[in-house]
């Protein structure tokens, strides 16, 4: 019994616990608050680095809830009764982008949000959010899986709408619930559907059982649905941009960080749960979904005139990409040829590249609009003359989101387009297409708010905190973008690994044998 | 120091190499310099798409690929549409996207 | 035959909350929709784990003189559905106070001139 066994579920309980006791300590003094904030964050993340430590070292990491030991994972039957958390190679990797954008949001949170204007609140929710998440990535058991999810819900909606006395928050809140919820209940649903089938909840164990019957297929279907929601993916995308658009910049960047949690839950069903029985048709759906997501979604980021809302279709685009690279993957995961794996380690690594340099971009947004008092780029320009380092951090990240040499978003989506180039020519120069679309986007917002003569009477220049927080991804997107050899062999390839062939691995780790 | 990317590889180290080549290249042309370049003329004053602009003056983001969004407004005034913000418009759409996914599912 | 109808009465109440989203015009009502289909999984989720003729599943309030295997309902959806039912307890809540806010911001309750947020 070593305080290292405890890793996976020390994880989820921090922020859960900081959450809770956050606005407790902003009663004795904001001070106490801010420290306290630091303290559960950096352990939150000590935690997680620990773990992807652990499992990228030694191999799946299984926690069992209310076990004598945690590796027992099976009741006294042969059965697996208990909760599990089962932290593989690809849970660890998306604890390790939440770490990221969670971190960055908490340090830049101290410095953005005000007191009085719902300081604690941002600050609790948004460590409730991220334990959410974690759960989300870490659990092993179908109908945590469904609670944690709702978990994100709550505490997602509240964040985009904690700002009370403005119109447009509570309106977006409002229409991003009533779709989290339908998510929810459809995974719900489906969870439901597969206990009444196997009388199991554990994801390993049902894995095992799955052969696709016409119940099975039924869940399939409810779960990819729901979850391509929660991904974002174009025709159901249309929360997003209103969610990312009204959200304040640290809250934006803890969103985006949730959706590609939705989607780690998507690939997670089709390749570890229905690994053996997921259709290439299914592959099919999700790469022309993932096509349309970002040819549309890029469209409207060009007619955009407000700069958050610009940014979130950008965001949802590179939702697109992943999807698109994810579906090539499961189309060719049958006979398993080289460009299959390619995609998958394209599309998990784009999902850790467009954290950094979405997160980047929000959190210039969020800048901008405290330096300016507003967001609209009818009446912003000129701020490079002030904002040097606001400017020169949005022009990092939208070259990034934009794909060009030699930063980040380059590597994965060179991979993304060659993998998608052997599977469908036209798919790939659509993919291009889109990026040379994003590309103008960002250049046109970048003129618009930084360059030319002075517009705006710049009132509040960012505070420290919010410059280590803008730092902090601008140092992953430069560091990514020159080295990104060393991050792929490290972290990308086993986690897209795990999915791709590690399904008969996480099986074992939790059923033995 | 090279990620391989299934027909060829990419080495940003190599890339920053022949970027800097390229800069060498092209500030040791521009240092070369025009003859006819003249300072306190109108040759330094600013213009705009050919005719003289007073300065200070601003091409907002709003302005910028005017053209090509007037080329593509029928397409993207339909996409806005689609957009509407109702919340049923939204629910009808998870609705359809979840028969397309069950139509999947279930034939294939 | 009778033994199916709660399925059949779950995907009921699921169709007809779906309707409701999409065809009713004012928040509450939609509110009420999305009640409506928490409450048709949860009854599928509760009704899958019936054994008939079963007891409920407390070994010290087994009724007198049953034998020793006698049928129990199974414990696991009921426990299922309560965690369901309070996380629906939850988001109801949530979703009632948007459409309170909203309607103090715009005072209108319609979906179809709560838009804003659109293009």
């Amino acid at each position: 019994m070593s305080f290292a066994m405890h890793v996976p579920i020390l994880a989820i309980a921090a922020p859960l616990l900081g959450a809770f006791s956050l606005p407790l300590m902003a009663k004795v003094h904001h001070r106490l608050r801010d420290l306290w904030a630091i303290i559960v964050g950096a352990f939150t993340v000590a935690m997680i680095v620990t773990l992807a430590v652990q499992v990228f070292g030694g191999g799946i990491q299984v926690y069992t809830l209310g076990a004598e030991a945690p590796d027992a994972t099976l009741g006294p039957e042969g059965f697996p009764i208990r909760i599990t958390l089962v932290a593989d190679a690809m849970g660890a990797f998306m604890a390790l982008i939440s770490a990221l954008l969670g971190g960055a949001a908490l340090v830049y949170a101290l410095g953005f949000a005000q007191d009085g204007k719902g300081k604690t609140l941002s600050m609790s929710l948004l460590l409730l959010l991220w334990a959410g998440m974690l759960g989300l990535k870490l659990t092993g058991d179908l109908f945590n899986f469904f609670v944690f999810l709702e978990i994100t819900t709550v505490a997602a909606c509240g964040l985009i709408a904690y700002r009370v006395w403005e119109s447009r928050p509570p309106e977006a809140a409002f229409k991003t619930l009533v779709m989290f919820i339908l998510g929810g209940l459809m995974v719900l649903l489906a969870v439901a559907l597969l206990y009444g089938e196997y009388g199991a909840l554990n994801m390993a164990y049902l894995s095992n059982q799955i052969g696709g019957g016409l119940i099975d297929r039924m869940a399939l279907g409810l779960l990819v649905g729901g979850l391509l929601m929660k991904a974002g993916a174009v025709p159901m995308h249309m929360w997003a941009p209103d969610a990312y658009g009204e959200a304040d910049a640290n809250t934006a960047i803890v969103l985006v960080a949730n959706t590609q949690a939705g989607l780690y839950g998507l690939l997670r069903m089709l390749f570890t749960l229905y690994g053996g029985a997921a259709t290439p048709e299914v592959g099919w759906l999700i790469t022309s979904l993932g096509a349309l997501t970002v040819l549309v979604t890029v469209l409207m980021a060009v007619v955009q005139h407000r700069l958050g809302r610009l940014v979130a279709y950008g965001a949802v685009s590179q939702i697109g990409y992943m999807l698109l690279a994810a579906g090539v993957a499961l189309v060719t995961v049958g006979a398993r040829p080289e460009f299959g794996q390619l995609a998958l380690q394209g599309s998990v690594f784009h999902m850790i590249n467009d954290a950094a340099c979405i997160g980047l971009l929000f959190l210039c947004v969020g800048a901008v609009h405290r330096a300016t008092g507003t967001g609209d780029l009818r009446s912003l320009g000129g701020l490079a003359h002030t904002e040097r380092w606001t400017s020169g951090f949005f022009l990092l990240g939208a070259l990034a989101l934009a794909g060009i040499p030699p930063l980040n978003g380059f590597a994965s989506k060179l991979m993304i387009y060659q993998s998608v180039f052997m599977l469908s020519p036209i798919l790939a120069a659509l993919a291009v297409l889109a990026s040379i679309l994003l590309l103008a986007v960002f250049v046109r917002a970048f003129q618009g708010a930084f360059l030319g003569p002075r517009q705006n009477v710049v009132s509040k220049p960012p505070s420290p905190a919010m410059l280590i927080g803008m730092g902090v991804l601008a140092a992953v997107v430069i560091a990514f973008g020159l080295f990104p050899d060393v991050m792929v062999r490290h972290v990308v390839a086993p986690a897209a690994e795990a999915l791709w062939t590690g399904r008969d691995a996480y099986m074992a780790a939790v059923l033995g044998g | 120091m090279r990620l391989l990317t299934g027909e060829g590889f990419w080495s940003p180290l190599v890339w920053l190499a022949l970027a800097a080549g390229v800069a060498l290249l092209a500030w040791a042309l521009r240092s070369r310099g025009r003859q006819d370049y003249k300072r306190g003329t109108e040759q330094e004053t600013p213009f705009l798409s050919g005719e003289p602009m007073p300065e200070g003056v601003h091409v907002g983001g709003q302005h910028m690929y005017w053209g090509f969004v007037e080329a593509l407004r029928p397409v993207i005034d339909r996409l806005r549409a689609f957009h509407s913000g109702v919340v049923s418009d939204y629910v009808t759409w998870l609705v359809v996207m979840l028969a397309v996914v069950f139509l999947v599912v279930m034939l294939s | 035959m009778i033994g199916n109808l709660p399925f059949v009465a779950a995907m009921v109440l699921v169709v007809l909350g779906l309707w409701t989203l999409m065809t009713r015009r004012n928040l509450i009502k939609l509110v009420v929709g999305i009640v409506l289909i928490e409450n048709g999984v949860n009854l599928l989720l509760v009704s899958l784990g019936y054994v008939r003729g079963g007891v409920a599943p407390i070994y010290t309030y087994a009724p007198e003189g049953t034998p020793v295997d006698i049928p129990m309902v199974m414990p696991t959806p009921q426990a299922l559905t309560l965690t369901s039912i309070v996380i629906g307890v939850a988001t109801t809540a949530l979703l009632l106070t948007l459409a309170v806010l909203i309607h103090r911001h715009r005072g209108t309750l319609d979906v179809r001139k709560i838009r804003e947020l659109r293009g």
